[in-house]
């Protein structure tokens, strides 16, 4: 082998370059921006960190973390029919304050926590919610007027008075929609925060959700995991050999090709599952492990929230 | 200034800002030497291998090439950036990873055309490569049509073409059949006479032995507990048991049931 080593390999002067003058400082001023793959790529790994931290969480030594999942996912679809039912603004903000104590009780970070919440409720409750504080969508008493016209004026169905403004009723109204949204959206977060995945999953069984179907999202949801972490190195391995930065074309390219490989490689493991599983007995039929019965603590648990519920509903 | 030309000061890194993976490590790698990093799975040879190729940043210690410190903000710096990759090759453990040109060819000249050669010297290099490793046939192939170990041989291609004075592998002779180790084990003896410092990640001691490197053992703990030279820490049984090198195993022998330490390395002798 010695006497076949290229060479180039024994040129003392490695890579491509003429000269190594390349720790100027004038040079290190010439700085290259973060690619648009390293942002995606962070995005990947983002996702396993976030799955990581709901994994962490979900098996934390909270209030909620140590309720039955069954009854954690009764709790979000009776809260989630009290929220929707509720028409107050004092009452939202008592349940908005009901959910932080529970957020508190189950050691969850509560501004990493809230700041999900209200990113999202801001999109999904404000923005949406937002036009109706106008008197164009609500009529009454404006107490912010923000345009004046001379006369007033019809646009498509709208009628447009000679003062637009935010009205006192369309600003309740706007309030009383985001803290719906923002109040489901915590509660949904709690219960997803204070649950492992695959417990959340075997309680959706006494929803006489097929076990086929339950199966299939268990194995999506862990392939997405391993594949993000399979993206992630393909990111570095392209990284250690990208010397002088890589140009749009060429990382669309790249792209291109590392979604056709792991195309390719989802399609290969699909069919070893598939294989591992018929070597086990799988012949058509699917069957996830039943849960085992509630304790007490889970019925107390269960009787206390649905009470707590019951008088959010009744006030 | 020591005469490294890779320096790890101190260095600690965790997954996900919790998971420990190295602990307070300190490491020279100096010029023209071969080191391999041992210790059990999960000790964080990989990790120390990606920090060492500025692939991640430590969260405390830093890492220095020639002196120079190599950090988010360093690589930004194009020059800089030029300078390092192309004097460090990266062959990664799962070859999959690594391959992403069309073909074997392509695969082999995209470091030199990187690195502003013409194609034809690129082509050359590509050329001298193939040889030498022995895969010519291989050259118009896509790589998902390659056996592991000629994903593997192909890997280590794509990176020597580039000529990298450092060239770090990463668990160089997993799963692959004993001739391909072999060969593998020949190319690193190889790149060694040309003079290229190499680092290598792996728990198998008999590559340690062959190569007759410089050793870094990695504890369970995520520490460096020993520097040393491929003799003295491979004749410490204490050593390798405390960091799970080697074991006690019991197997029969004819019909006498019989127990030793077993490393599937030189302890294991009748």
């Amino acid at each position: 082998m010695a006497n076949r080593i290229p060479a180039f390999l024994l040129d003392s002067k490695h890579g491509g370059e003429d000269d190594q003058h390349l720790f100027s400082r004038s040079d290190a001023k010439r700085t290259r921006g973060v690619s648009f793959i390293d942002r995606g790529i962070h995005g990947l790994g983002n996702v396993i960190r976030t799955t990581y931290v709901q994994w962490e969480t979900s098996s934390g030594r909270g209030l909620l973390q140590r309720f039955d999942p069954r009854v954690k996912l009764l709790f979000l679809l009776f809260f989630a029919i009290v929220i929707s039912l509720q028409r107050d603004l004092v009452h939202a903000l008592a349940m908005a304050a009901f959910i932080f104590c529970l957020v508190s009780l189950s050691f969850l970070r509560i501004a990493v926590f809230y700041w999900r919440v209200l990113f999202v409720g801001f999109f999904l409750g404000f923005l949406m919610a937002a036009p109706s504080s106008l008197n164009i969508i609500v009529p009454g008493e404006v107490i912010l007027p923000l345009i004046r016209f001379s006369q007033p004026h019809e646009f498509l169905i709208y009628n447009v008075p000679p003062t637009v403004g935010i009205t006192s009723h369309g600003l309740i109204l706007t309030a009383m929609i985001t803290l719906r949204v923002m109040n489901s959206l915590a509660l949904s977060l709690l219960v997803m925060y204070t649950t492992p995945l695959q417990d959340i999953i075997r309680a959706l069984k006494i929803f006489r959700v097929p076990d086929a179907f339950l199966l299939v999202v268990l194995l999506s949801y862990r392939y997405i995991f391993i594949f993000a972490g399979l993206a992630e190195d393909m990111h570095l391995a392209v990284r250690s050999r990208i010397v002088g930065g890589i140009s749009g074309p060429e990382a669309r390219k790249w792209i291109a090709g590392r979604m056709a490989v792991l195309f390719r490689k989802t399609r290969l493991r699909c069919e070893d599952v598939f294989n591992a599983m018929r070597a086990r007995g799988f012949s058509g039929e699917t069957r996830l492990p039943e849960c085992g019965r509630l304790a007490t603590a889970d019925w107390v648990a269960g009787v206390l929230l649905f009470a707590v519920g019951t008088v959010f509903l009744w006030i | 200034m020591s005469n490294d030309i890779l320096n790890m000061e101190h260095v600690s890194y965790r997954y996900f800002d919790r998971i420990p993976a190295l602990e307070n490590i300190s490491l020279g790698i100096s010029e023209g030497e071969t080191l391999a990093v041992i210790g059990s799975n999960g000790s964080g040879k990989s990790t120390l291998l990606q920090i060492a190729a500025g692939l991640l940043y430590p969260h405390e210690g830093r890492v220095l090439f020639r002196g120079v410190e190599v950090n988010e903000k360093a690589l930004r710096a194009k020059a800089f950036m030029k300078q390092f990759r192309s004097s460090l090759g990266f062959v990664f453990q799962d070859s999959d990873v690594q391959l992403f040109c069309p073909s074997v060819m392509d695969e082999l000249m995209y470091g030199p055309l990187q690195l502003g050669l013409s194609e034809d010297e690129a082509s050359d290099r590509a050329m001298e490569i193939l040889a030498m490793l022995g895969i010519e046939g291989l050259k118009h192939r896509p790589s998902y049509m390659l056996s592991g170990g000629e994903k593997k041989k192909v890997a280590i291609g794509s990176v020597l073409t580039m000529n990298p004075e450092i060239i770090l592998v990463d668990e160089p002779t997993n799963g692959l059949d004993p001739r391909t180790q072999c060969t593998l084990m020949e190319v690193l003896m190889s790149l060694r006479e040309a003079g290229k410092t190499v680092i290598i990640a792996t728990h198998d001691l008999s590559l340690v032995d062959e190569l007759q490197a410089s050793v870094a053992v990695l504890s369970e703990e995520h520490c460096l507990v020993r520097r040393g030279e491929a003799g003295d820490i491979l004749a410490d049984e204490e050593l390798l048991l405390s960091v799970n090198l080697i074991h006690e195993h019991r197997h029969f022998h004819g019909k006498e049931v019989h127990s030793h330490l077993h490393s599937h390395y030189s302890f294991h002798k009748h």
